[in-house]
């Protein structure tokens, strides 16, 4: 059940946010030094000094391993966690507010790796073992492949067309035309997507997000400390990892009944602030399918009807969504054309559009963003942030 | 009975443990097993240790008839290296919900018709195949057409 429970409530911020921007191709640099590079940028950018940080909080690679890179001296308290990152920002949130640590150096690091592209293979470093011995074979929906099953699922329940997933690619696309730290800013056309390489019907290439190197760092502490610090801070309002218990690709339930609806009925709960109070909305798309199911089950419409209501809300020229004439989605260009950061960089984008550091792409007056992060199965995530 | 090493061996790719290696042993004779809680009656599939509804441990692997009604379907036009699989003609997968409860769900390829034949809504019945040297349970469209 969703407890409205929530003593987190706007006592914890996210400071700042730095990225290094992502390459779609293999970089000729290691895990380590990217995830050094945005972590040392965050720092500084919020005029503090490896001494102040006493929690570390990423995915890859480890956090003893990050301490002794930047020698930071002393950490009190610190986690490695499975992605999408709202999960790092939700327990890094709550180990400042319960007083594990006061100052968490939270960071992620998308790398291109056998499970995500087998073009890192060419890279002996990248190798590590994985992609050798035999797989389970492809008689299975199990992982990824999940996705393109419900996928199809949702064609056959509500006649969706290919299009409609396009148009998430198509925003995608035309938002990350102006985010230099995208990876992907090619203009990005219906007929092109359409012609894409088919990968597992109904989704093809463009259906699936774009594996890359890069890495973004957060600092997350007090909403005290952060406003003292050089950035204006982003306070998180609510945050939630929603799982139910048939949680196999293969044996959840419906469309409709998956960690999604935990999500959105926990945030319900959580938050003070409605879907209209929403100012910049960042529903994950690492499928484009993901993202048509959000937009249906955080109530933007009814279920089936997300194809229609982006034809409603998008420019055809440009390709670029804005709800309600409002609210941009995933301003950066989300996963499939800023890049697979497992959710990261919608966070860090977020926070930038709350500061109100998105460069071009700055929403005027951003003071709420919804993150809903992750897909179905064992990786929904909802996460409120609020301008401090 | 074969051993548990010779088991493992049988199906390298697949991660084998106590709690489906009975599954795995009613593949090698052509029997698809699913976990049913003999006290309270649910089937559930992956194999668990315990029946999540009454929390009962004694499950015990039974035969289902392999009919059911396609859930979840996928064709891939490119997927990992499988004997006597080359994706020249995207594979199907399907997701089968089987007759024996709702939501009771198997995955496995379906063979021996046209692809455009195959889809969400038909019915299908087990059939199984030799790969690599072990069973492969698969499905193939019913006779008798839609349900
Ligand atoms: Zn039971």
């Amino acid at each position: 059940m969703s407890s409205s429970r929530n003593p987190l409530k706007d006592k914890v911020a996210i400071a700042g946010a730095a990225t290094t921007g992502f390459t779609p191709h293999n970089t000729e640099r290691s895990h380590a030094s990217l995830a050094a590079e945005a972590c040392i940028k965050v720092i500084r950018e919020c005029g503090l000094t490896a001494a102040d940080i006493d929690g570390i909080c990423g995915s890859n690679p480890s956090a003893p391993m990050v301490q002794s890179m930047l020698g930071i001296p002393e950490v009190t308290w610190f986690a490695n966690l499975p992605i999408p990152f709202v999960n790092q920002v939700a327990t890094a949130s709550a180990a400042v507010a319960a007083g594990l640590a006061e100052v968490v150096l939270a960071y992620h690091t998308p790398y291109r790796l056998p499970w995500n592209t087998a073009n890192s293979l060419k890279d002996p470093f990248r190798r590590g073992g994985m992609g050798m011995g035999p797989g389970p074979g492809p008689d299975t929906v199990a992982g990824a492949v999940g996705y393109t099953a419900w996928a199809s699922r949702y064609m056959y329940e509500y006649g969706a067309k290919k299009e409609h997933f396009g148009y998430v690619a198509l925003n995608g696309r035309a938002n990350a035309a102006r985010n230099p730290a995208a990876a992907m800013r090619e203009p990005l056309t219906m007929d092109d997507y359409l012609s894409a390489r088919m990968i597992r019907w109904p989704l093809c290439l463009l259906d699936m997000d774009v594996p890359v190197d890069g890495a973004d760092a957060f600092i997350i502490t007090t909403a005290e400390r952060a406003r003292d610090l050089k950035l204006p801070p982003a306070l998180v309002h609510a945050a939630v990892l929603g799982m139910i218990d048939h949680n196999e690709e293969e044996q959840t339930p419906a469309l409709r009944d998956h960690g999604q609806r935990v999500v959105v009925e926990t945030l319900k709960a959580k938050s003070d602030i409605g879907l209209d109070g929403v100012d910049v909305y960042f529903p994950y798309d690492g499928f484009s399918f993901i993202t048509l199911s959000w937009l249906e089950m955080v109530g933007y419409c009814g279920p089936g009807e997300a194809g229609a209501f982006l034809e409603a809300n998008r420019d055809p020229a440009t390709g670029r969504v804005l709800i309600n004439g409002r609210v941009p989605m995933n301003p950066h260009g989300g996963a499939l054309s800023e890049g697979g950061t497992q959710g990261s960089g919608h966070i860090r984008e977020a926070v930038h559009q709350l500061q109100g550091l998105a460069g071009e792409r700055q929403t005027p007056d951003a003071r709420t963003a919804l993150v809903t992060a992750g897909g179905f199965f064992f990786n929904a995530q909802g996460l409120v942030l609020r301008k401090g | 009975m074969v051993s548990d090493e010779d088991l493992v061996g049988k199906f390298p790719g697949q991660s084998l443990d106590r709690d489906n290696a009975a599954h795995f042993r009613g593949r090698l004779e052509r029997r698809l097993l699913i976990n049913r809680c003999e006290a309270c009656g649910l089937w559930r599939h992956p194999p668990k240790p315990v029946c999540p509804r009454c929390w009962s441990s004694s499950v015990r692997p039974t035969e289902v008839a392999g009919t059911g009604t396609i859930h979840l379907l996928i064709f891939l036009h490119q997927g990992p290296p499988a004997e006597g699989v080359d994706y020249s003609k995207p594979y199907p997968v399907a997701t089968v919900e089987l007759d024996e409860q709702p939501g009771l769900r198997f995955t496995g390829a379906v063979m021996g018709a046209p692809n455009d034949a195959i889809a969400i809504g038909e019915r299908v019945r087990l059939d199984w195949i030799e790969r690599a040297g072990a069973p492969l349970p698969i499905f193939r469209l019913a006779e008798e057409g839609r349900r």
